[in-house]
């Protein structure tokens, strides 16, 4: 989020009255320059065209069906895209989100069978998750790792517990601990109102608390955030943590929607959460970021996945797509910036 | 004589803004010119147009008496034209020889790079410039700040320029090696290159430079022989006032009253020998050491940036805690970081929530923070301090340095300080901002607050402080009271233990 724009959100509410019309226009003309402005704008602009060009390619397309089940596909990403962004904007990284989405998926459904209390199972997901994630924030603040080296570390690591629990094996996980992943509210999927209710819960702490602007100012320069008396690690460890708890909670969804935890689950999560991040118009070298950018970014990626499979487009063009769609959103911004050096 | 280079009525804007407006200059071979003005007055504006980054809008240039219309560095380097910035451009972890020569190694016909005439030119190029005694395959990160500047000048001198352009090169020099800077100017216009040489520094320009150019508000206001002109008459010209350095103080609230600071037997067990202090209420007690003295590290020490390794400090009788910046803060100490850009700002921030940054705990008792709060705060420091802009929303970065350093001045004060910290409050900015920063530390001072001021600067320190902590090598070397204080008196106790 640029820490301009908390208006994207607040936009739709704005309802033009009669009386105000000429001064609405000039906001109107304003804000469209502001909008063109934000670094959301190229992937939203890619989002419309593909949902544009997919409702005239496939009449399946537009159907609430189809369209919550893109929204649903997509909320495991953005879940655990909201905590990486965080990172991210923290100017850190945390590769560690696929094996802990797995680790997390298991240990919910170990517990869960081992102490029959589906209770024991959600607590455990997130529990590992907020363990890995305080490691993670432990190695990074008190023994100086650099994070891309320690999350690179706690990938493995995570990855072979997993391994070990289950003898590669996976674990059955039916009970109604799975109702986050499995169940819907009316056709409704609950991980997808779970998507959007921390999406505002994220965009709120993110924006308006003080934590969450301590997260900005640590990544923007640590050093004069150190100066300007902000407590850079604990920011730091913070934001691991949380990482670590939403893609604890993104194991549980993940192991609920297919009713099993095997230990390669969420495998490659990373990659995608983290171009959900970065196509969201988050700044890599941190400091600058936008939680509904994240949303936009995950939309986008599981709309390209519906699209290919609507169209009966080998899978494997899936794979090259994302990778181009990746470099042309960041590039679009990238040329609009101009060089840096 | 055929002028080395003319510009007649050179405009250039950007955008709406217009950034230069007829300027006429005419350089002889040889010459060494001053370029003076504010931060924003157009000197890198006009300096970038003559080495070929940016065009004119309007005027014409004259190279050798031959129409001169560059249209990138690499022409304008082409037609011996060399521009060092002021920010260094050199790869760190590459040798001394290797960065002289980056992007024009030097190479036998096979192609290879020959290291050998690399390095034995190296040692001529650094030999000019001063560095004689460092190793031209040393890494260029193993250099102080003050060495890489000169050889970043040494980089330029590579391809022999006929005019020199130097953008406020002695700012990290030591006076020795500032001296030699200026001998190697010398030698230089002797062999007929021109030197055009930026600076905010006007004792400097007065004492090395031939001629002394002014530049304000995009257009050029006095272009006179440095013999003929004098320093409050510079100062006018750049900015319409005198009495600058004059100091402001006196009549406020003396000794005697409780010590609103007492610091005892500080030290960080490295750079630092045991400091002692009382500072008073309403006093500014200046802090002067050459580069080296440990002026920073105290100031970071007290501040709690850095460990201590005994020693106690206390606030109005009561003892705060050492080593947390936010404990420090908590007890009413902040602290304006030298190092504006490195140190200071949140580059990609709003001006407001720059301001707010350290008051954060304050402005969200819930952990929200209170917006209306916090823009009614900030907008009232913006506009007591002077800080120029069309909007707080609008990224400090798009500010002026001057108008950065008050923004960083303003998130001190928004903390709601007791003793302010100031360190090189002045470094970089522009003689207008320069004469407003002492107007708020004197007007802060009425107010009741005390600062500890560190400066490099004499003139600076002789301005605003009531007295004077002078340190040497990382010692405690004098406490001087205002009548005691002159700039041979300082330098004197500075050089203690330099000898």
């Amino acid at each position: 989020m640029d820490l301009r724009n908390e208006l994207p959100m607040q936009m739709p509410h704005a309802k033009p009255t009669p009386g105000t019309r000429p001064s609405a226009t000039s906001a109107g003309s304003s804000a469209l320059r502001r909008l063109a402005g934000q670094r959301e704008t190229s992937v939203a602009l890619l989002l419309l065209v593909v949902v544009v060009f997919m409702t005239f390619a496939n009449e399946n397309f537009l159907t609430s069906r189809n369209l919550l089940n893109v929204g649903r596909q997509a909320s495991v990403v953005a879940i655990v895209a909201l905590g990486q962004a965080l990172v991210i904007i923290a100017r850190g990284i945390d590769l560690s989100v696929g094996s802990v989405i797995g680790l997390s998926a298991v240990a919910a459904a170990a517990t869960a069978q081992a102490t029959g209390l589906q209770a024991f199972g959600i607590g455990a997901a997130i529990g590992t998750g907020l363990a890995v994630g305080l490691v993670n924030g432990l190695l990074y603040t008190r023994l100086h790792i650099n994070p891309f080296i320690v999350t690179l570390g706690t990938l493995s690591v995570a990855r072979g517990i997993a391994l070990l629990i289950t003898g590669g094996i996976p674990i059955s996980f039916t009970g109604w601990a799975s109702w986050f992943g499995a169940a819907r509210v009316g056709s409704v999927p609950v991980q997808l109102i779970l998507m959007l209710l921390l999406a505002v819960v994220f965009f709120v702490f993110a924006t308006r608390t003080r934590w969450g602007r301590n997260i900005f100012a640590t990544g923007d320069n640590p050093t004069a955030a150190r100066l300007a008396g902000i407590d850079v690690d604990g920011t730091r460890l913070l934001v691991f943590v949380l990482s670590g708890v939403v893609a604890g909670l993104g194991g549980l969804i993940l192991a609920g929607t297919l009713g099993s935890a095997g230990p390669d689950l969420g495998r490659g999560y990373e990659l995608d959460v983290i171009a959900a991040v970065i196509l969201g118009g988050t700044a890599l070298s941190g400091g600058r970021g936008s939680i509904p950018g994240v949303l936009l970014g995950a939309l986008l990626m599981a709309l390209l996945g519906n699209a290919f499979v609507l169209l009966g487009v080998s899978s494997h063009w899936q794979v090259v797509t994302k990778g181009l769609v990746i470099i042309l959103a960041v590039g679009i911004d990238g040329v609009r910036r101009g060089r840096e050096d | 004589m055929t002028p080395l280079i003319a510009l007649s009525g050179i405009s250039k804007s950007f955008g709406p803004v217009q950034v230069l407006t007829g300027i006429d200059l005419v350089i002889e071979p040889g010459q060494v010119v001053g370029l003076l003005g504010e931060n924003g007055a157009g000197k890198s504006t006009l300096m970038n147009v003559v080495s070929g980054r940016h065009r004119p809008d309007g005027g014409r240039m004259e190279l050798d008496g031959a129409a001169f219309a560059p249209g990138s560095v690499a022409q304008g380097i082409a037609s011996g034209i060399r521009f060092v910035h002021q920010e260094l451009s050199l790869a760190p972890s590459l040798s001394v020889a290797e960065n002289l020569f980056l992007g024009n190694y030097l190479s036998r016909r096979s192609g290879f790079v020959d290291r050998k005439a690399m390095r034995s030119r190296a040692r001529t190029l650094l030999e000019a410039v001063g560095l004689g005694d460092v190793d031209p395959g040393l890494a260029v990160s193993h250099l102080r700040a003050g060495e890489q500047q000169l050889v970043e000048i040494a980089k330029a001198m590579v391809t022999r320029p006929r005019l020199l352009i130097l953008d406020e090169p002695t700012s990290s020099l030591t006076p020795a090696e500032a001296g030699r800077l200026f001998a190697l100017v010398r030698d230089l216009a002797r062999a007929g290159t021109s030197v055009i040489f930026i600076t905010h520094r006007i004792e400097e320009a007065l004492a090395n430079c031939d001629r002394i150019v002014v530049l304000r508000d995009g257009r050029l206001v006095s272009d006179q022989s440095a013999r003929e002109t004098s320093r409050d008459e510079l100062i006018r010209h750049m900015v319409g006032r005198e009495a600058l350095f004059a100091y402001r103080g006196g009549g406020r609230p003396g000794a005697g009253a409780q010590p609103r600071a007492r610091i005892q037997g500080l030290t960080d067990g490295t750079h630092l020998a045991p400091i002692s202090l009382d500072v008073a209420p309403g006093e500014v007690v200046g802090l002067f050491g050459l580069l080296g003295s440990g002026r920073t590290e105290f100031l970071e020490t007290l501040y709690g940036f850095r460990p201590h390794k005994g020693g106690s400090v206390e606030i109005d009788g009561t003892p705060i805690v050492l080593g947390s910046v936010a404990a420090a803060v908590a007890a009413g100490i902040t602290l304006v970081p030298e190092g504006r850009k490195t140190r200071g700002i949140f580059p990609t921030h709003s001006v407001r929530r720059n301001i707010s940054a350290s008051s954060l705990a304050r402005l969200s008792p819930m952990g929200f923070v209170r917006a209306g709060q916090e823009r009614e705060e900030t907008d009232r420091l913006s506009s007591d301090l002077g800080i120029r802009m069309h909007s707080a929303q609008q990224a400090i970065t798009t500010l002026s340095g001057g108008n950065q350093q008050k923004a960083i001045f303003a998130r001190a004060m928004e903390a709601k300080p007791r003793l302010l910290l100031l360190d090189e409050p002045t470094h970089g900015v522009d003689v207008g901002a320069k004469a407003d920063i002492y107007d708020i530390i004197h007007q802060l001072a009425r107010e009741g607050l005390s600062l500890i001021v560190a400066s490099s600067e004499l003139t600076e320190i002789l301005a605003i402080a009531d007295r004077c902590l002078v340190m040497s090598a990382g010692e405690q070397v004098a406490i001087l009271d205002r009548d005691e204080m002159s700039e041979e008196t300082i330098l004197r106790h500075a050089f203690t233990r330099h000898a």
